[in-house]
């Protein structure tokens, strides 16, 4: 037998296992057509078997023909292997539904005064404020007292007062905290204090609880610019980057200069009118109130024994909820302490 | 404070517009709040002329009227007042107005005459209180066709100013107008005040006597004999209705009319009804009592300020003259007061007796003591015009205390400095003299010795007149910067109470629980369902309702109100929390009360949510609040806690107590039915509330540290061991973990059931065995487990089914 036949019969080979290959429509299919050609009983190996049986030279060729067949033969059968692998995962992907809901876990959510504290809170940390914390129930001292409120202070019918006892109060707002911390400390001071307060007043836009956040910064040479500066920047992170701030004069025994602090209406964004007419939110005016701020009053640095000379400062305090209504469109107060998850779902 | 434009134009000549004096003010501190017209309703009535008048030929009281009111023809109209009469000037409210009664006016017949419109009387216009006998009848003055309000000069343009509490000066027209000539560079004109006097002087009839300079610095009285206590005239009813006074004798409505106008209250006494010659100003007796103007009879401290004659009390100073010496109807001889009173002691009284009045508002923030002698003046001149009678010469007074004017240092640099933007010295000066101040010469040092007006009581320190150049100058004007803090960069403080809140927040949202919050008092009643301690309440003292009376002690009565709110609006599947304070009496506290940070979890409901592919029937229950606990504690790196059985709080049960590293971290329940019910739930309720401080504390303690990766292989066995009831799967672990073998590592309960019919527990445990150092064999590991299981069957009742 010479080896030239058997170079023949090894490329036949090739065109029949292709048709072979062919032929398999599954993978059962597929093995047996492998086995049948590449399989240790195969014909491949059928073939080959026949090589010791020529000359060294002829044997030399058809070895090579043979391997070069047994890599094509493989080639076939990986392409032919491939393609039904394809096939299957082509007719297992048709069942796939992407719609399918995905297996919920329960959804928690925090409560939007939360979440409103959190990005005012964060945006004046940034600013370099730190956060501090203090008792609810407050002293009247430290509430008023030292706050320049002094007893039949006429100021005090500005914030309607539940009372513990004649000398404890709920704190009526954050700022008792502004005295423990100059109390505690020495300037520079740059703190803020978000809490729950207190007020004797419950109707549509007032709740007997609600949360506020204080804002305190004492150091040499502090002034009005630097307030208006600080709030302008506060501001314009919570409501973006175009809202306007306009500073009207008020009064808060605590601050002298004090100023209620308005921005651009978030709704008509300080045209005054929507679309619809008269803009809901600002009533027309184009301004919303927002928060009240003012330089620290002497008087205050007196009751904490501070240098009134040396040392200035400014401190603000805003609503919480307040800010919470304008920034989600929040219509009703109440809403926030009935806890319907409804509501709180939506945050 | 409700002003009326026209009074201001009366002081000073603003011709500007309401919206842009309004933007002025507002600017300027003074806050106002709307604008308003109060004589709106009858805008649309215009003034008409009766042209004819007839008898009505079905009735014998209405008449028929054609009436001019400037229209293309005359008006028939039908009237039903007698003094209708042909060539009147009447107002006439057309078809389509609406009167302030409610009532519309509709084209009609009556009794078969057609009438298109209606002439109206006084009160039916609302401008006066008592029911008018006809219609009114206009003066000659009025032009047909005009609007009635215009035709009358009403005070038509009424703007709702907000007056801060350091305002006092600006509680009258006269404060605005001072404020509105400065901001417009207009001058201030007061009206004229002359009358005559005549008689014996008042001095000579009437003593003054104070006791306490300190309570009342100035008292003055005018005597005016043979007044005619009667209605006021027209433009002075009008005025008051139009700011919301209720006009009442032209004695009464001249003070009242002063008041709004200079802000100094005044009192008419009928000097008939005092005793002696003798006004004393004294502070009332303990217990003493007073029948005031409105009927009451007040009890009274000897903190209250009292006025009396020879004989007894006759007004409650500055808050409320007495009933027995008040004008009426037929009196006829006045006695004035007009007297400055201590801000704080009216404040007391008008607060203790919930008495406030317009009169106490303005003493208790202040009132001007120079300017007094001029409102005295104006009132009389007032009283005399529309009530006439004669006015004794001079006044009957007492002055213990005059007033004395301050002298502040102020320095423009320090201005400057303070508002952040230069503030030039002429500038200041402007300022400070345009607000009426007196200016020294600056001295070298750069200050000026400024002395406010005697009606800016509330200008004291430097601080209050550098307010004063930065309002006029406008806030809104200064230079926003970003101030420049100087702090070393390790003052970095530790993470505060609302640090670590917010990251347990965080965690509690992560495992599905939805953040509530709820007011931090509730009722005793709540309280007393939950037999919560009774002596360690913190009451509030004067609550706005009975479910808002005592502090929280625990989260638990808010969370169970929450839950209730939503079960009562069908939201059936809760999973809650709560991050708050709670609060206990503590004798030992400044405050008198103990907070505590707390969270506090509530699960009814279904355990999975709603939907493919969870189950419908399973019910949330101890091991997902347990799960929930076991999480937040894991999740701060502290040891596993213990969960121990207790029945402190009868109103959970089961109830358990969980301790992490021996210090109590809360507690966990299932709310008894019996009160559950009570917050409507019809599903297992159960709660937990945790120590956020003591959380805190433990986690704080906590020192994270990497442990290197085993380098062997674990080897597995599981057991199952039948434990007989009143084993709990805790004293298995314990037991397990008190076997200590060696290459013990960790075991974990993968199957818990109660075979039917016995009450015996079949519980399987997976334990981990691993050798530091070398791959175990089966043998060994074999060897270890039997000896651990047998050393666990030893110690407790369990059994190998």
């Amino acid at each position: 037998m010479s080896g030239l036949s058997l170079v023949a019969e090894l490329e036949g080979l090739v065109e029949a296992c292709a048709a072979r290959l062919d032929r398999a429509l599954a993978l059962e299919e597929l093995e047996a057509a492998r086995v049948e050609f590449l399989g240790r009983k195969g014909q491949l190996a059928a073939v080959m078997s026949r090589l010791p049986g020529l000359d060294p030279d002829a044997r030399r060729e058809a070895g090579k023909a043979a391997n070069a067949v047994k890599e094509r033969l493989t080639a076939l059968y990986d392409a032919r292997l491939a393609d039904l692998n394809r096939a299957a995962m082509d007719v297992a992907l048709a069942g796939f539904d992407p719609t399918v809901p995905g297996y919920a876990p329960a959804a928690g959510s925090l409560h939007p005064v939360t979440l409103v504290t959190a990005e005012i809170c964060k945006a004046l940390e940034e600013l370099g404020f730190s956060i501090v914390t203090g008792p609810e129930i407050e002293t009247d001292y430290y509430n008023f007292e030292a706050l320049n409120m002094p007893p039949e202070h006429p100021a005090r019918d500005m914030q309607d007062t539940l009372y513990i006892s004649d000398s404890i109060v709920l704190r009526t707002h954050t700022s008792p905290l502004q005295i423990r911390t100059m109390l505690a400390s020495k300037p520079p001071v740059a703190v803020i204090a978000p809490g729950k307060v207190y007020r004797r007043d419950s109707d549509l836009t007032h709740t007997p609880m609600f949360h506020q956040i204080e804002g305190l910064l004492v150091d040499e040479g502090v002034s009005m610019a630097d307030l208006r500066g600080t709030l302008t920047a506060f501001v314009r992170r919570i409501f973006g980057p175009k809202t306007n701030v306009r500073f009207r004069p008020s009064f808060f025994p605590f601050t002298e200069p004090s100023a209620e602090v308005d921005i651009s209406c978030v709704l008509c964004g300080g045209k005054g009118s929507t679309a619809s007419g008269p803009c809901r939110v600002c009533k027309g005016t184009g301004f919303v109130e927002i928060l009240g701020c003012g330089m620290v009053d002497p008087n205050v640095f007196d009751a904490v024994g501070y240098d009134t000379e040396r040392y200035t400062g400014f401190a603000f305090g805003m609503g919480v909820e307040r800010v919470t209504m304008l920034k989600y469109g929040i219509g009703d107060l109440r809403m926030f302490f009935e806890n319907d998850i409804r509501f709180l779902s939506q945050f | 404070m409700l002003l009326s434009l026209s009074w201001l134009r009366e002081l000073t000549p603003y011709q500007g517009t309401a919206q842009e004096l309004a933007d002025r003010l507002t600017m300027l501190g003074l806050e106002i709040e709307d604008i308003f017209n109060p004589f709106e309703a009858i805008m649309g009535v215009v003034v008409g002329r009766v042209l004819t008048r007839q008898a009505h030929p079905d009735s014998d009281h209405l008449s028929l009227c054609t009436v001019d009111v400037g229209g293309e023809s005359p008006l028939p109209i039908v009237c039903g007042a007698a003094n209708v009469a042909a060539g009147q000037l009447v107002p006439v409210a057309t078809v389509g107005v609406s009167l302030p009664g409610g009532l519309t006016i509709k084209k009609s017949k009556i009794r078969g005459q057609v009438s298109e419109g209606m002439i109206c009387s006084e009160s039916e216009l609302g401008l006066a209180e008592e029911k008018s006998p006809g219609i009114m009848v206009l003066p000659e003055t009025c032009q047909v066709g005009t609007p009635l309000p215009e035709a009358l000069s009403l005070d038509t343009c009424v703007l709702d100013v907000s007056i801060t509490p350091n305002r006092a000066d600006c509680l009258s027209v006269l404060g605005i107008a001072r404020e509105t000539a400065m901001a417009f560079d207009l001058p201030l004109t007061l009206p004229e005040v002359a009358y005559a006097e005549s008689g014996p002087e008042a001095a000579k009839e009437l003593a003054i006597d104070i006791e306490d300079p300190q309570q009342c610095p100035v008292y003055r009285a005018k005597i005016i004999s043979g007044v005619a206590v009667a209605p006021s005239p027209d433009r002075i009813r009008w005025r008051l209705t139009a700011i919301g006074q209720r006009p009442i004798s032209n004695i009464v409505d001249a003070t009242n009319y002063v008041l709004f106008e200079l802000g100094q209250p005044l009192h008419a006494f009928d000097r008939a009804k005092l005793a002696g010659n003798v006004i004393k100003v004294r502070n009332a007796a303990e217990g003493e009592a007073i029948v005031t103007l409105d009927g009451q009879e007040r009890k009274l401290t000897a903190r209250d300020l009292l006025i009396c004659d020879a004989e007894k009390p006759v007004a409650l100073a500055g808050v409320m003259g007495g009933a027995n010496s008040e004008m009426a109807d037929g009196s006829s001889d006045v006695v004035l007061e007009c007297a400055v009173f201590r801000p704080g002691t009216i404040r007391k009284t008008a607060r203790r007796l919930a008495l406030p009045s317009e009169a106490s508002y303005r003493f208790e923030r202040g009132v001007d003591q120079v300017g007094s002698v001029y409102a005295l003046n104006r009132a009389v001149a007032l009283m005399l015009e529309t009530a006439g009678g004669t006015a004794r010469p001079g006044v009957a007074m007492a002055e213990p205390k005059p007033f004395t004017p301050r002298g502040i240092g102020f320095r423009p640099a320090r201005a400057t400095m303070l508002l952040g933007e230069d503030m030039p010295e002429d500038f200041c000066r402007k300022v400070l003299s345009g607000l009426g101040c007196q200016l020294s010469e600056t001295d070298p040092s750069g200050v000026i010795a400024v002395t406010p007006p005697s009606h800016r009581l509330d200008l004291e320190r430097e601080a209050d007149l550098i307010e004063e150049v930065g309002r006029v100058y406008g806030l809104d004007r200064i230079a926003p910067r970003l101030p420049r803090v100087s702090k070393a960069l390790d003052d970095v403080p530790a993470e505060s109470e609302f640090g670590f809140w917010s990251r347990v927040r965080t965690f509690a949202v992560g495992l599905g629980l939805r953040e509530a919050v709820n007011y931090s008092f509730v009722g005793h009643a709540d309280l007393d369902i939950l037999c919560l301690d009774a002596a360690c309440r913190v009451s509030v003292a004067n609550p706005l309702s009975e479910d808002q009376n005592v502090m929280r002690p625990m989260l638990a009565p808010g969370l169970l109100a929450t839950v209730r709110h939503n079960l009562s609006h069908g939201n059936a599947n809760l999973r809650l929390f709560e991050v708050a304070r709670v609060f206990a009496a503590d004798a030992m506290s400044e405050t008198s009360a103990r907070e505590a940070g707390r969270l506090g979890i509530a699960l009814h409901g279904l355990r999975h949510p709603d939907g493919w592919p969870w189950p419908k029937d399973e019910l949330a229950g101890y091991g997902d609040i347990k799960g929930i606990v076991e999480a937040l504690i894991a999740h701060f790196k502290l040891p596993a806690g213990v969960y121990a059985r207790d029945d402190s709080l009868p109103w959970l049960a089961p109830q358990v107590v969980v301790t992490v590293g021996g210090k109590r971290l809360g507690v966990i329940g299932q709310v008894t039915p019996e009160v559950a019910d009570a917050y409507h739930a019809r599903h297992a309720l159960w709660l937990a509330e945790l120590d956020l401080d003591a959380l805190r504390a433990l986690a704080d303690g906590v020192k994270r540290g990497f442990k290197a990766l085993p380098s062997f292989p674990p080897v597995r066995r599981d057991v199952t061991l039948a434990a007989a009831a009143g084993v709990a799967v805790g004293d298995v672990l314990t037991a397990i973990a008190e076997a200590k073998a060696a290459i013990f590592e960790d075991v974990l309960l993968i199957d818990a059931f109660t075979p039917e019919g016995t009450d015996e527990r079949r519980l399987t445990f997976r334990l981990t065995y691993r050798h530091p150092e070398k791959t175990l064999k089966d043998k060994e590991v074999d060897k270890v487990h039997e000896a651990l299981v047998a050393a666990v069957l030893a110690k407790l009742p369990v059994t190998r089914p």
